[in-house]
């Protein structure tokens, strides 16, 4: 339970969230059905509609999402990282089990708690109170892990991920503690300010836990693959100044208007350091592309830094007041978190836990026929599901700005659209499927002999 | 190397407390009093709005009206998505329900929709089974609401003017 070996916990982490992948990824295509055919929730029994219903559906599959999938797989991959790049011990594995047993305490009163209805009722921030310290506890716990490995260290060179590791975790705590007001149970502000800081909040969750530890992720796991070494290491930490951009998400709203020009300002200049990670991450890449043919972790690798792009490029559009009148409140959003965390981290989260877990498990992966299916039916999936929502985002902001479609008729026009979304997700469930299957079956079989490297790169 | 990592923490949370004191502190601390939509709620309103927290009616239902649209948008009638929002509507709110998607119409001034939505029951048959009121519509059927939880919700909804 408490293991000393060295990888236990990270393991853990990996298998946990693979595990709490599946829950997401079937209420996503529970809610999608749901949109295509809506009847069909009218015929349930009655006793489960309350627990299936869209509205209290929705926020379990975003925090098992964020929180239980790819915070854990995160946290598995950071801890693997730590010793190698430091050349040491990690500070203390038994803290890190501590950690994943405090984690899923949290996954699991989520996923009781949100489908009972028991929310704080704001967007990404609906844990409970209780939940919200445990997460502040877990969040904690894994940073002193990251920075007093990082001080015992035996290699004197700090490299880059580590620096994206520990700058992750110094801001996304208080970011966390000022978005969710950790010191009330009640855990909401009033008025106007409420808005402002559930999405300084979401904007930083993205930012600062997500893509400065996901950016970190990516750099180690990139000259791994590639055998190459990073084209520059002088590379800007994700932009600190990004942290004042949260207020892009709600434009021509109640909110000053000083403040929604301030934050398209500091979003315009988040461009710098997402050019600077995009040109990094493919000069690297260059000469390598022959390999993508048959290392699947890379092939992940690399089109999660195309997604990754896209969503840069996204973001910035959408944080124009012109483009975001057009597809705010649309589908589009929708598509673009969709973006974001399954297209871009999420396919990180694939490379890292191929290339780590057949080696913590000590023996290699089941299948890799699994891995092509699993590639191809989530990459084309969720591209038919993003082009999907893209589409129907943008006829439904035309429609509503015409003024002269009454709103139920452009509900209807979705039709179609929600069609292709719902059979793009299922593609992908089917992915993850192969996915979930691969990676249990490698867990299970019996240690064999030292692993064969099977998707290149790997250990010191 | 010491000093770069007190470099790295401090650059990155005085980077992160300029950032809350400007994009939150800054902000909260202009003067703005209840705007006349705003209103105290009475303990069956709050109920009421509880329970639409609760249900999650604010995944699909904004509550903010924005310039452009504002007496333009088109829920039944044109231009009938109400005039723009302003701070002082939300004064008495917490937590405010905003919203980032429209799968439902914009219930700002749901309220002042003549014959739909300014009536209590037709907002309670709406709720328990809305393709019977408004076929087509994606929204999920609340008939596992009790009738006092329905009549709280009306209630709270005929608020919203």
């Amino acid at each position: 339970m408490w293991s000393d070996e060295q990888g236990s916990a990270s393991r853990r982490f990996f298998y946990s969230a693979v595990f709490w992948l599946l829950v997401p990824g079937l209420i996503g295509l529970f809610l999608a059905t749901f949109l295509y055919v809506p009847s069909f929730y009218d015929n349930l029994p009655l006793v489960v509609k309350p627990y299936l219903s869209f509205g209290r559906l929705r926020p379990t599959h975003v925090n098992i999402m964020i929180f239980g999938w790819l915070s854990q797989a995160y946290a598995g991959a950071i801890l693997f990282i730590l010793p190698r790049l430091t050349r040491t011990r990690l500070y203390s594995e038994r803290l890190a089990h501590v950690n994943w047993w405090l984690w899923n305490l949290m996954m699991v009163g989520a996923a009781i708690t949100l489908p009972l209805g028991l929310t704080q009722g704001r967007e990404y921030a609906e844990m409970i109170w209780p939940l919200d310290l445990l997460a502040v506890l877990n969040w904690g716990l894994l940073a002193v892990n990251i920075w007093v490995t990082v001080m015992r260290r035996r290699e004197p060179k700090i490299y880059v991920s580590l620096w994206n590791f520990m700058a992750a975790t110094i801001v996304f705590i208080p970011v966390y503690m000022v978005g969710t007001k950790i010191w009330d149970p009640g855990g909401a502000y009033t008025g106007m300010t409420d808005n402002i800081v559930n999405y300084f909040y979401v904007h930083n969750l993205f930012n600062s836990w997500f893509t400065t530890a996901g950016v970190g992720l990516a750099l180690y796991l990139l000259p791994k693959l590639t055998g190459k070494p990073l084209y520059s290491h002088r590379l800007a930490l994700w932009g600190l100044w990004s942290v004042w951009a949260g207020q892009h998400h709600q434009l021509y709203s109640a909110a000053p208007d000083w403040l929604e020009y301030l934050t398209v300002v500091f979003s315009i200049l988040a461009v710098v350091p997402t050019t600077a990670f995009i040109v990094n991450f493919f000069m690297t890449m260059r000469g390598s592309w022959n390999r993508v043919r048959d290392d699947v972790a890379l092939r992940f690798l690399a089109t999660g830094a195309i997604f990754w792009g896209l969503t840069c490029v996204q973001g910035v559009a959408q944080s124009f007041r012109t483009f975001s009148l057009l597809v705010h409140f649309t589908n589009w959003t929708v598509g673009h978190s969709h973006l974001a965390f399954v297209a871009d981290y999420t396919f990180w989260a694939f490379a890292l836990i191929y290339v780590m877990v057949p080696q913590l498990a000590h023996r290699p992966l089941h299948s890799r026929k699994l891995m092509e299916w699993h590639y191809w039916l989530i990459t084309l999936g969720m591209t038919l599901f993003m082009a999907a929502l893209w589409i129907a985002g943008v006829i439904q902001g035309l429609d509503w700005m015409s003024g002269r479609i009454p709103f139920l008729e452009t509900v209807q026009a979705m039709h179609p659209l929600f069609g292709a979304r719902l059979l793009g997700g299922l593609m992908a469930g089917a992915g993850v499927l192969c996915f979930v299957y691969n990676i249990w079956q490698t867990a299970r079989r019996p240690q064999t002999a030292p692993a064969v490297a099977l998707v290149g790169g790997g250990g010191e | 190397m010491r000093t770069s990592l007190f470099y790295l923490t401090s650059v990155s949370l005085a980077s992160l407390l300029l950032g809350i004191i400007v994009t939150i502190i800054i902000p909260a601390e202009e003067p703005i009093g209840p705007s006349p939509l705003a209103r105290p709620y009475t303990a069956q309103e709050a109920r009421g709005r509880d329970i639409y927290k609760r249900e999650g009616c604010h995944y699909c239902h904004t509550q903010q009206v924005r310039g452009p649209e504002a007496n333009k948008g088109m829920i039944h009638q044109p231009g009938d998505i109400g005039p723009e929002s302003a701070p002082g509507d939300y004064y008495y709110q917490s937590p405010v329900f905003w919203g980032t998607e429209r799968q439902g119409p914009d219930l700002t001034h749901v309220a002042s929709r003549q014959g739909l939505g300014n009536n209590k029951a037709w907002h309670i048959l709406h709720l328990r089974n809305p393709r019977a009121v408004s076929p087509g519509s994606l929204m999920p059927s609340y008939d596992y609401l009790s009738p006092e939880e329905l009549d709280a919700l009306a209630v709270y909804l005929l608020t919203l003017k």
